[in-house]
């Protein structure tokens, strides 16, 4: 019903003025002229011409060159040495981290909303830790823990398992640092999805006999398979297109992936945007499949919408006997990806120089490195370029992604698949791809945005989109549109009815989706280092400058003070969130 | 009350979307309307020749009192951070002009500037970065000629068309003190990298393929035949730990992931051990591969005279700053040479512009050991 170009008819005369065909032509200008088919208009124009500028430029420099249209960089790209290994160490790879971080992401999540698991408050700021280290931190942080040569872990616990136990630089140690990374995506979207499901149909189970695990295996894991879909779609994509850990856990053995090759088609010059485009094709092709599988599992069947006109009030669980070992899981998990890196981090970050813990290191120590950030020129400037991004692409894109997931689960319009799909896309594009397209654009357009914060702000709403837009599909699936009728049957306008029905029954998604785009734009760099501009520097920039000076300690100190700054923001968020959505307790 | 604030703001983030939805459609972008044809000089060429017919202190008079005029200076390059902030202030100190610092890696510096240049955008006057990225500049017919007292001392080395190098990065293998020892001491010659002594010990870097292209053009001049040379490569590559990026290459030697690095850029290893860390490169091995890093002035420069300036100043008062930030400038100064009387060759600049793509999969092939040489 809805469409994209909503001008047109508006201006066609109606050929014989009948009395009814005119009142037809003001229905129709009255239907073009509504608040509802006017946002919907526009939000599917912004996610098209968002994702459509890059993948344009993606697809025609993948097939065009000096001498027209070409395959060459297919061939370039699938023909190098070596290829089958480097498809099935990829596959392993993404497949292993995104396993990995969905059980430990939707385990955290299921104990954390529907149990009475201890130490809660800890929880939510400290699972939000692995994302917010720079993913080069996070990842030498576990070399310093578990390389066979110097790992601490390996050190510490060499009298009972011998010498060199864990090695981080075998696919193993790949998986288990990525997935690590990874599973705060999961846990954010599993909290979402475990907050909206009225617990009734599990306490049901319970009561007619069945255990806990078969309830949570029969009944909780069916009810929430639209967001599963997603993590691990969104998972699956992320680790295939993952940099550091492939480049510095797996080059040490040999290990090659697909973004090993994608950076040295775009290093050279002139670039081989062909070969790069072919490979990000590729992953292109996993994606669309993938949002296919996920609507499938998702769409047309009242099966997951959990959240119905039928008041519920989520109640923890009791765990019982089983509290203290759940408690105990929980710490183990902590001191593994959150204490034991960030340890590391900050002792690192009060050395001159790394080296294994002694007394002479430990005298060593000093607040040096912190003072040097205060000195560094940009610092400032920096954290509010990142704050006022951070802040501004969270809430433009869940704003729009929940009108986008409206459209794509409710209504009945032809474009909405398109609009799922074409929301995808920007996930499979590298980065720097996407700041050539973007500084392509508006070097030629007459919009004078280029050098601007808001080319920036346009690359983050255009890379986050696609999880902006998982988490919003993900707990609209969850909302029976029973409480719309109810609401337009009571006289409400659509846009009432969005605004105060399905927006906060969408809360605890939004807010979720809030705070993983805010944590991770922070971090954002291969778009921004070719789109900044003197003075609009970012702290992602500033990261990479400190990393390139060779200050790794001074470099472990900014990620020390991003931790702290974001676990503020995220307990802000939190604390906001909570006031709006639905209560967990 | 809440609300209405609320409802505006939406409305006004709509609004800003929508128009910048609407104007830049990505068809509208075909033109190549910024593209510099091959006849004709501009603007800022003519300048430049103007002043290269002064010299001396005539010369630095008529720049600063033009560069004052201007008012501020658009640079780009990929000096880290912190040797580009003492260059840009040591200079704005000096002729109260501002200078505007775009800093990325020096393959990101290579697409802004070609990225502007054909959109006709002229967002930088000069461009201090790589030898690679601006023999591609130069190619691109984006750098325009320059000439001057300073560039004739910079040695043959060092001087290209359309750019002057103003310091070189200095290959050579860095070892762990504390280990070194127990691998019978640091390598003395670039064979030694291919010892067994050296197997699990080593570390290569991922992208330094225009270190492997110079030293496999000066073995064979050295007359080692190919496959004597594919098999010290193959040796060294045998066993040895593959890294991305040097910094974290010369981080994790200090912590002793590994003993000994193929090649590292010297200035950091010297970073590290001013730190205390256990690393050293010296006694250097010979020949020194030094890579040029240099200066190009822009055909497009909307300031060519703090351009030129900057130029000047870089290859004379600047070389002194370089220095104090630990790098190798291109014009020693007399007496403190630290490369005095060691065999010095540069960087094959040659084959990296025109057989780049051939060298770098062949490093690439090396270092996966994609292609075992057995002989």
């Amino acid at each position: 019903m809805s469409t994209a170009t909503p001008t047109a008819p508006t201006t066609v005369p109606s050929p014989r003025p009948t009395e009814p065909s005119q009142s037809r032509a003001a229905r129709a200008r009255r239907w073009l002229l509504a608040p509802k088919t006017l946002i919907i208009a526009a939000v599917a124009a912004i996610i098209g011409y968002l994702a459509l500028v890059p993948l344009y430029y993606l697809v025609w420099g993948t097939f065009f060159d000096e001498t027209g249209f070409s395959f060459g960089g297919f061939s370039r790209a699938y023909s190098a040495n070596g290829i089958g290994d480097l498809i099935s160490n990829s596959l392993l790879f993404a497949v292993g981290s995104a396993f990995l971080a969905l059980v430990m992401g939707t385990g955290l999540a299921y104990l954390n909303v529907r149990t009475d698991v201890p130490f809660k408050p800890l929880f939510f700021a400290a699972s939000m830790i692995p994302l917010i280290i720079p993913g080069i931190l996070y990842t030498v942080a576990w070399i310093f823990l578990a390389s066979p040569d110097i790992g601490l872990l390996n050190k510490a616990l060499e009298p009972i398992l011998g010498p060199g136990f864990f090695d981080v630089f075998t696919i193993w140690g790949m998986i288990w640092v990525e997935g690590g990374h990874l599973s705060p995506i999961v846990f954010l979207l599993m909290v979402a999805a475990f907050r909206s499901m009225d617990p009734s149909l599990e306490e049901s189970a319970l009561m007619s006999g069945a255990s806990r695990i078969t309830t949570f295996r029969k009944v909780t894991v069916p009810l929430i398979r639209p967001a599963i879909v997603a993590a691990i779609l969104i998972m699956v994509v992320r680790s295939l297109e993952s940099f550091e850990v492939p480049a510095l856990l797996g080059l040490q053995n040999g290990i090659y992936v697909f973004t090993s090759r994608i950076y040295f088609v775009l290093r050279s010059y002139p670039q081989d945007l062909a070969s790069a485009g072919a490979l990000a094709l590729g992953l292109l092709l996993v994606a669309v499949i993938g949002v296919f599988l996920s609507n499938r599992a998702g769409k047309n069947s009242k099966n997951y919408q959990t959240v119905t006109g039928k008041g519920f009030r989520p109640r923890p669980i009791e765990l019982g006997r089983w509290r203290p070992v759940a408690g105990a899981l929980i710490v183990l998990y902590f001191l593994l990806t959150v204490i034991a890196p960030l340890l590391v981090l900050l002792y690192t970050s009060m050395l001159k120089f790394y080296r294994a813990p002694s007394a002479e290191a430990f005298k060593s120590m000093t607040l040096d490195n912190y003072r040097e950030l205060t000195n560094l020129s940009q610092a400032g400037t920096a954290l509010k370029n990142s704050l006022v991004l951070g802040l501004g692409t969270a809430t433009v894109v869940m704003l729009f992604m929940s009108i986008a997931a409206w459209i794509v689960v409710r209504s009945k319009s032809r474009l909405r698949m398109v609009i799922d799909q074409l929301s995808f896309v920007p996930l499979v594009i590298p980065g720097l791809v996407l700041g050539l397209a973007l500084s392509f654009v508006y070097l030629r357009s007459p919009i004078p945005i280029y050098g601007t914060l808001f080319i920036l702000l346009i690359a983050y709403v255009t890379r986050y989109m696609p999880y902006g837009m998982r988490y919003a599909v993900t707990s609209m699936q969850q909302i029976s549109g029973e409480l719309e009728e109810s609401a337009q049957v009571s006289g409400a306008s659509w846009w009432q009815t969005f605004r105060r029905v399905i927006l906060p029954l969408l809360a605890p998604g939004l807010v979720a989706g809030f705070i993983y785009i805010l944590v991770v734009s922070f971090r954002e760099l291969s778009s921004s280092i070719l789109l900044y501009s003197p003075g609009k520097e970012v702290l992602s920039i500033l990261i990479f400058e400190q990393f390139e000076n060779g200050q790794f300690t001074v470099l472990a100190a900014l990620g020390v003070v991003m931790v702290l700054t974001l676990v503020v923001l995220v307990t802000v968020a939190y604390k906001l969130g909570a006031k709006v959505g639905l209560k967990s307790d | 009350m809440r609300s209405t604030r609320v409802r505006l703001t939406c409305t006004a983030a709509l609004a800003a979307l929508a128009l910048s939805a609407c104007g830049g459609s990505p068809t509208s972008s075909s033109g190549d309307s910024g593209k510099k044809g091959g006849s004709g000089t501009t603007d800022a060429e003519s300048f430049y020749a103007d002043m290269e017919k002064l010299s001396g202190q005539e010369r630095r008079d008529a720049l600063v009192k033009a560069a004052t005029e201007e008012g501020e200076l658009n640079l780009y390059t990929s000096m880290t951070s912190d040797v580009a902030d003492a260059v840009a202030s040591a200079f704005s100190d000096t002729f109260d002009i501002d200078v505007n610092t775009y800093r990325a890696g020096s393959e990101t510096v290579l697409q802004r500037v070609i990225q502007e240049q054909k959109a006709g955008f002229n967002g930088n006057d000069v461009v201090e970065t790589n030898a690679t990225e601006l023999l591609a500049l130069n190619q691109e017919g984006d750098l325009a000629e320059y000439t001057g007292e300073r560039r004739d001392m910079v040695p043959e080395a060092g001087v290209f068309e359309g750019w002057t190098a103003t310091r070189f990065n200095l290959f050579s293998p860095s070892w762990n003190t504390d280990t070194i020892g127990k691998l019978g001491g640091p390598p003395t010659k670039w064979e030694d990298l291919a010892d067994p002594r050296f197997d699990g010990q080593l570390s290569m870097e991922l992208s330094d393929s225009d270190w492997y292209l110079t030293l496999y053009g000066y073995w064979q001049e050295q007359g080692k035949s190919d496959e004597e040379i594919d098999k010290l490569f193959a040796d060294m590559a045998d066993g040895a730990k593959i890294v991305k990026g040097h910094t974290v290459q010369g981080e994790l030697l200090s912590a002793g992931q590994f003993g000994v690095v193929a090649s590292n850029y010297t200035y950091l290893v010297e970073r590290v051990k001013q730190d205390g860390a256990p690393v050293d490169y010296m006694p250097l091995v010979e020949p020194v591969i030094a890579r040029p890093n240099g200066v190009g002035l822009m055909k497009t420069a909307v300031h060519p005279a703090a351009a030129m300036l900057f130029t000047d100043w870089l290859l004379e008062e600047g070389q002194a700053v370089l220095q104090e930030e630990g790098l190798t400038p291109s014009i020693p100064s007399s007496g403190d040479d630290p490369l005095k009387g060691l065999e010095v060759i540069p960087v094959d600049v040659d084959k990296l512009l025109n057989e780049s793509e051939e060298w770098n999969k062949k490093y690439e092939d090396v270092v996966s050991g994609g292609e075992k040489v057995d002989n």
